[in-house]
């Protein structure tokens, strides 16, 4: 399917401390996108949007927000996997013949709804009580996403001599690429001082290692390439994309520390003809520090194990041999479960960015999504045309 | 939040698993065709596809595979727990849990680790596995 299709139009909600609804959120997005690719909501004719899980974010409920009837809707559930797989499940559609012109989008209030009140702010999970586990993890006093993801961190300082100042390398780029950003939900530097010294939350993780609790929606506009280039915007080429899923689980032989990116990556790296060495910029799903680490290693940008070093290199950093998470990430943007990492890729692709905040001559970015209990993984290759 | 330590909620098929733990013994299905060990349980064997299975005793034996310490307090039962080590273990004979590492200094916790089991009284005489240094 390599460039065959194309994002036209892409934006985000609002940002942060909203006080709004999820699916308020989605809307927002999505009729900013509708208008950014220069359509009206009528020319829509396929929706998929990520749930049911926590938030029922479903696509019939969008449709009756953006008041439409369509040829193609679906709701997707691979976590936060699942909106890179929105994009690519739109090429499909419309591949098929069943759709010409597909919004995809995920929004929630994770901010507004754990802070409406005092039980609510102080409640470690996001997950509805009846979705937690009930074995093999309350007894033992294990809460929260925070220690399954430490989990693997731990094992792949043990492995490969990856140090803390390596997680709180990672912190500290995406930190800078925010303060270039005025939505991002961040707006204070962040040195390696304050992430070694900031409070633990289930060590070896710190504070700065975990991403936010945040608002935010985000939404793409998925048809042909060739129709894009007739719209509003310059269009972005979808070159290829793939998934893998580790469903035997996180706790698997050495799935916390070689994820399904591997095998996404191949998978997408064969559809779009291209390698690591020709992507100009990565926006990676940064639910923690050391996922971007066991990442960037899984999609060739360097050997497994090396990845606390490059990332130390600053190769991360505009400017850097591979700009990641320029628009700060989930660590410090807002944390829309990989939704804004395929808005930012769209962006940076367009060249309409401002020069600091700018990757240079971007030319192929590659996006990532991971989530679903850490199981599921997507891969975006996208282009300038 | 109950501030009561809370228990497992065993699912229809880990039931033997928490009943034989009561008695302190340690069991888990072993197929009867391949002798692989299955824990969470499972319909067929995942090595032979086979569908018989006996709850087995295990030898309680298994290295730490990773973990992470809780210094913070998320539920009020464990506010006079913390620090407190929560790792995966590999059991040798094949499963992988969750559970506690009890016993020992939380600074001499390490991966790879050789541990054993214990039972440990959460209340009201209601006993959970965990686990402790070995050699």
């Amino acid at each position: 399917m390599r460039d065959k299709y194309a994002i036209a139009g892409t934006a985000t909600s609002d940002l942060g401390r909203t006080g709004k609804d999820s699916l308020e959120l989605l809307e927002q997005a999505m009729r900013r996108a509708i208008d950014d690719a220069g359509l009206k909501a009528g020319d829509i004719d396929g929706i998929v949007s990520r749930g049911p899980d926590d938030v029922y974010t479903h696509h019939q409920r969008m449709g009756a927000r953006l008041g439409i009837d369509v040829r193609f809707s679906t709701s997707l559930d691979n976590g936060g996997a699942s909106q890179i797989l929105a994009v690519a499940l739109a090429c499909m559609a419309i591949d098929a013949g069943l759709a010409t012109t597909v919004i995809t989008g995920y929004g929630r209030n994770s901010w507004t709804r754990t802070h409406t009140d005092e039980g609510n702010r102080t409640q470690m999970e996001l997950v509805p009580q009846d979705q937690l586990p009930k074995e093999f993890a309350p007894e033992y006093g294990y809460f929260g996403a925070p220690a399954t993801h430490a989990f693997g961190a731990r094992r792949h300082m043990y492995e490969f001599g990856t140090k803390r100042e390596h997680f709180g390398a990672v912190a500290l780029a995406f930190r800078e690429h925010a303060l270039r950003n005025p939505n991002a939900v961040m707006k204070k530097a962040l040195t390696m001082d304050d992430y070694l010294n900031a409070r633990m939350i289930a060590e070896p993780y710190g504070l700065y290692d975990c991403s936010l609790v945040s608002d935010g929606a985000g939404a793409t506009i998925v048809t042909t390439l060739e129709r894009a280039k007739t719209l509003k915007q310059h269009p972005v080429a979808i070159k290829g994309f793939g998934t893998f899923n580790n469903t035997r689980g996180w706790l698997v032989e050495d799935h916390m520390i070689r994820l399904a990116a591997k095998q996404s990556a191949e998978a997408a790296y064969r559809m779009s003809g291209l390698s690591a060495a020709d992507v100009n910029t990565a926006q990676i799903y940064d639910c923690f520090t050391g996922m971007v680490i066991a990442q960037l290693e899984d999609y060739g940008f360097c050997k497994k194990g090396e990845g606390g070093p490059f990332v130390a290199s600053g190769a991360l950093a505009l400017g850097g041999s591979l700009p990641t998470n320029t628009s700060g990430g989930q660590l410090s943007e807002a944390h829309v479960e990989g939704m804004l990492q395929i808005v930012e890729a769209v962006r940076q692709l367009r060249h309409a960015y401002p020069l600091e905040r700018q990757v240079k001559d971007a030319q192929v970015a590659l996006v990532s999504g991971h989530g679903g209990n850490t199981v599921c993984h997507s891969s975006l290759v996208l282009g300038r045309v | 939040m109950s501030d009561l330590m809370p228990l497992p909620q065993p699912s229809i098929e880990t039931v033997p698993f928490w009943a034989a733990i009561q008695e302190r013994r340690f069991v888990m299905p072993k197929c009867d065709a391949c002798g692989t060990v299955s824990f969470p349980p499972t319909v067929a064997c995942g090595v032979c596809a086979q569908t018989n299975f006996t709850w087995t005793e295990m030898s309680g034996r298994g290295i730490v595979y990773s973990f992470v310490v809780y210094d913070r307090v998320y539920h009020p039962a464990f506010k006079d727990k913390v620090p407190y080590v929560v790792a995966v273990v590999d059991l040798e004979e094949g499963p992988r849990i969750i559970s506690n590492i009890v016993g020992m200094p939380i600074a001499d916790v390490t991966c790879d680790m050789p541990v054993t089991v214990v039972y440990d009284e959460v209340r009201d005489g209601y006993l959970i596995p965990k686990f402790t240094r070995r050699g």
